[in-house]
């Protein structure tokens, strides 16, 4: 049975008129199981692979083995299906011409890899086609608790209006859990993270595409590794406050705030996907009316929820406090993880501007990521900001936008400029 | 607790409530004459002195596990957290905001205020449903360096009342042993306070429990008021001036009776030590009494520093009082709890009780 804690890091103390109270919840899971196996509900998992004509035949190739290596780590008795795209979508395995799922055995397994190897590059490139059909597949299972999909695209979306593409998204949005990957430098990283964003999933780029089968893989052992098929953050905040907003922070940044639903007036819910033994850090924000010195408060009830049942809860607390000494402390935790969002944005607005040849913008923004992965110590970003800047100073962030840039570099920069790392304790 | 039933043993006199023994035929402290043990009567028959009534139920219960009532910021249902579920408050723990109402002229609030941790100050009154007619109102406030001393001045203020409301003090029917016995009882009712903070001690206390003590009997227009320590006793009537019915055992007091203004000793860096307490390292706890006849409307305030600390002199605090009384229907409930919040909103820092009666 799986067990969540939540504990809270935060500086309680606010200044006389103080009203914006910050903390830290670490929800961290042990005992969660295997995927589809504890009695709540059965898995779900789809492959989905690009097989459009800018794939070629090696590219093809590659992605039908890796899907092979995929099937290889699904467990027995998970539900699953193979789904090839270009600019329509086919399901590629079970050979059916309406949507169905079949269960994983030593038949259906071998069944799948046969169906994958008779994949040929041909068409053009519409994802969302993709992800309606999935949809439409894991619909076709109702014991299903957990659908779980991995995407792989190596091309833009030219043969659907990003329009399409945004409705297609909200219509799946709730439906299943997707990580994205891009083979190759000729994908939009802007577009395919936000398909991964919305379907609560990663998105991270594979350069080359013998680097498939190892990740595709790596993929479905995290899905299978998942017991927990679907869990809620429930934030409270006491009436008249305002929750400014709901961030995970790591393993990765990903604002919550926007996929609020409500569950009473003071509480809302915000969808976190699957759980497996692991641990993820959320940055809440609460604005109060300011009370008088020396008065408490709850500002937050922070809560994971499965189901209905609240398994986990840290509280927020507020303390007004004439004391210099304690109000001026700012936490660790939220310092840390504030400079790591900014780190996130500074990239990824870096990066826009240098794509628009904003030079000025790019140098900047770029510069100060350079700074934050510095004082956060995030010496991933930094070797990855090295890829594309040449650092003058860390310390102020004075930097040069490098004249040549490996494409494929600047792309690693940007999908993985989300990832944070861990506070120091 | 049966209050009635323990006041019928052979150990305090039935005419003053003082301490006596079996072998004593006359009571040592009013000298009244004692029956017989011999007879087999309880030494104070409930039937003709009645004593003044203590309904258990209007004693709250103020102990760790006592069920929260609503928030007090905004009446929403306090979560199993602790917090106020609509409104996030930290719901006070009972023994941190409390008040008893024993009869509707009669009333106390006692408060954790605003800068202490816990509520150290502790409140316990009784009195007679015939307004004007019998009251009694006991404070302790617990000395905050010493240990426990939350739950020392509680029991300690809550014992002295047991003993109060045992006599119905008569003496020998004169004015003189009127006071005399009521003296007597104040005297026992601090003699039991103090045990009651002993037994609240732990033996190798390197910082034994201590508090203070002020205690006012007002039986048919009279009014003794007895103090150890620096909780204070005033009459306010309404159409004379204003008295004090006690002197501090204070620094502060020791400077004003050499002459030393009164604001001036009050704020001094020694303004708050006390010089004689309640407890196992206590020099002698015998109440200071003052004996006053009152005829007439008025207040009768008993309360500790965290109120007087924001106004000390007699007067104007008599003006607060009034002001406070007038503004919320002359209640006594309503008015006790208006000057909490009216010494919480001068900073609260210190704990505050006010008991009133209204006369």
């Amino acid at each position: 049975m799986a067990e969540f804690t939540a504990s809270v890091y935060q500086n309680e103390f606010l200044p006389d008129g103080g009203t914006d109270v910050h903390a830290i919840v670490t929800v961290a899971c042990t005992g969660a199981g295997a995927a589809g196996q504890s009695g709540s509900g059965d898995a779900g998992e789809i492959i989905i692979v690009d097989t459009s004509g800018s794939m070629g035949a090696d590219g093809v190739r590659a992605a039908a083995y890796a899907a092979q290596t995929a099937l290889d780590q699904i467990l027995d008795g998970v539900w699953f299906a193979v789904i090839s795209g270009n600019d329509r979508a086919q399901l590629a395995f079970p050979p059916s011409p309406e949507p169905v799922m079949v269960k994983m055995d030593q038949f259906t397994r071998q069944a799948a890899k046969d169906a994958v190897a008779r994949f040929y590059a041909d068409g053009g490139t519409a994802m969302g086609t993709w992800l309606r059909l999935a949809a439409r597949v894991f619909a076709t299972v109702p014991s299903l608790t957990q659908k779980h999909a991995i995407l792989l695209t190596d091309g833009e979306n030219q043969h659907e209006t990003p329009e399409v593409l945004t409705a297609t998204i909200e219509a799946v949005t709730g439906q299943f859990q997707c990580d994205c990957r891009g083979v190759g430098v000729a994908w939009q990283v802007a577009e395919v993270r936000r398909i991964a964003t919305a379907l609560l999933g990663t998105v991270d780029i594979i350069p080359a595409p013998d680097q498939l089968a190892a990740e595709f893989s790596k993929l479905i052992r995290q899905a299978m590794s998942k017991g927990v098929a679907a869990a809620d953050m429930r934030v409270w905040a006491p009436q008249g406050a305002q929750v400014l907003f709901v961030r995970q922070v790591a393993p990765n940044v990903d604002d919550l705030t926007s996929r609020r639903t409500e569950v009473n007036a003071l509480t809302g819910s915000y969808p976190t996907g699957s759980w497996g033994d692991e641990s993820r850090d959320y940055h809440v924000a609460v604005r109060l009316a300011a009370k008088g010195i020396g008065q408490e408060q709850l500002a937050a009830r922070v809560q994971l929820a499965i189901g209905e049942q609240v398994v986990a809860q840290g509280l927020v607390r507020a303390l007004w406090s004439s004391d210099e000494g304690l109000t001026t402390r700012i936490s660790p935790e939220v310092a840390h993880y504030t400079g790591q969002t900014e780190l996130a944005d500074a990239i990824q607005e870096g990066l826009a501007a240098k794509a628009a040849g904003d030079t000025a913008t790019a140098t900047t923004k770029l510069g100060r990521a350079v700074q934050l992965a510095a004082q956060t110590g995030n010496e991933e970003a930094t070797s990855r900001l090295r890829k594309v800047v040449d650092i003058d100073d860390q310390d102020t962030g004075t930097v040069r936008l490098k004249r040549s840039v490996e494409k494929a570099d600047e792309m690693a920069l940007d999908t993985a400029s989300t990832k944070t790392t861990r506070v120091k304790k | 607790m049966d209050v009635a039933m323990t006041s019928t043993t052979r150990t305090v006199c039935p005419s003053c409530g003082g301490p006596i023994s079996d072998a004593d035929l006359f009571c040592e402290a009013c000298g009244a004459e004692l029956a017989p043990a011999a007879l087999g009567k309880p030494a104070i028959d409930t039937d003709t002195e009645p004593t003044i009534e203590l309904n258990p139920a209007a004693v709250p219960d103020l102990s760790e596990g006592a069920a929260p009532g609503p928030c007090r910021s905004c009446g929403g249902v306090v979560g199993a957290d602790g917090y106020c579920q609509t409104c996030g408050t930290k719901a006070s723990k009972p023994r941190d905001h409390f008040s008893e109402q024993p009869a509707p002229w009669v009333a106390a609030v006692c408060d954790r205020g605003i800068r202490h941790s816990r509520n150290e100050d502790a409140v316990a009154i009784a009195a007679d449903a015939e307004p004007g007619s019998r009251a009694l109102l006991v404070v302790c406030d617990g000395v905050s360096s010493s240990l426990d001393s939350d739950v020392a001045s509680l029991a300690a203020a809550r014992a002295a009342r047991e003993v109060l409301v045992a006599g119905h003090a008569q003496g020998m029917g004169t004015e003189s042993s009127r006071n005399a016995a009521v003296v007597a009882r104040l005297t026992a009712a601090a003699d039991a306070a103090n045990d009651a903070v002993l037994a609240n001690t732990s033996p190798d206390s390197p910082n034994p429990a201590s508090c203070t003590f002020v205690a006012t009997v007002l039986e048919d227009g009279l009014l003794v008021a007895g103090v150890v320590g620096d909780s204070r006793a005033y009459w306010f009537p309404d159409n004379a001036e204003a008295v004090g019915l006690t002197v501090d055992d204070s620094w502060a007091a020791e400077l004003i009776a050499t002459g030393v203004p009164r604001h001036e000793a009050e704020t001094g860096p020694q303004a708050h030590a006390i010089t004689r307490w309640l407890g196992k390292d206590a020099p002698d706890h015998t109440p200071r009494t003052t004996t006053l006849n009152v005829s007439g409307p008025g207040w009768l305030l008993v309360c500790s520093d965290g109120l007087w600390n924001y106004c000390s002199e007699a007067a104007p605090l008599a003006d607060l009082v009034r002001q406070t009384a007038a503004a919320h229907g002359g209640e006594p409930l309503a008015t006790s709890s208006a000057l909490v919040d009216w010494a919480n909103a001068q900073g609260g820092q210190d704990n505050i009780t006010v008991a009133l009666a209204r006369l």
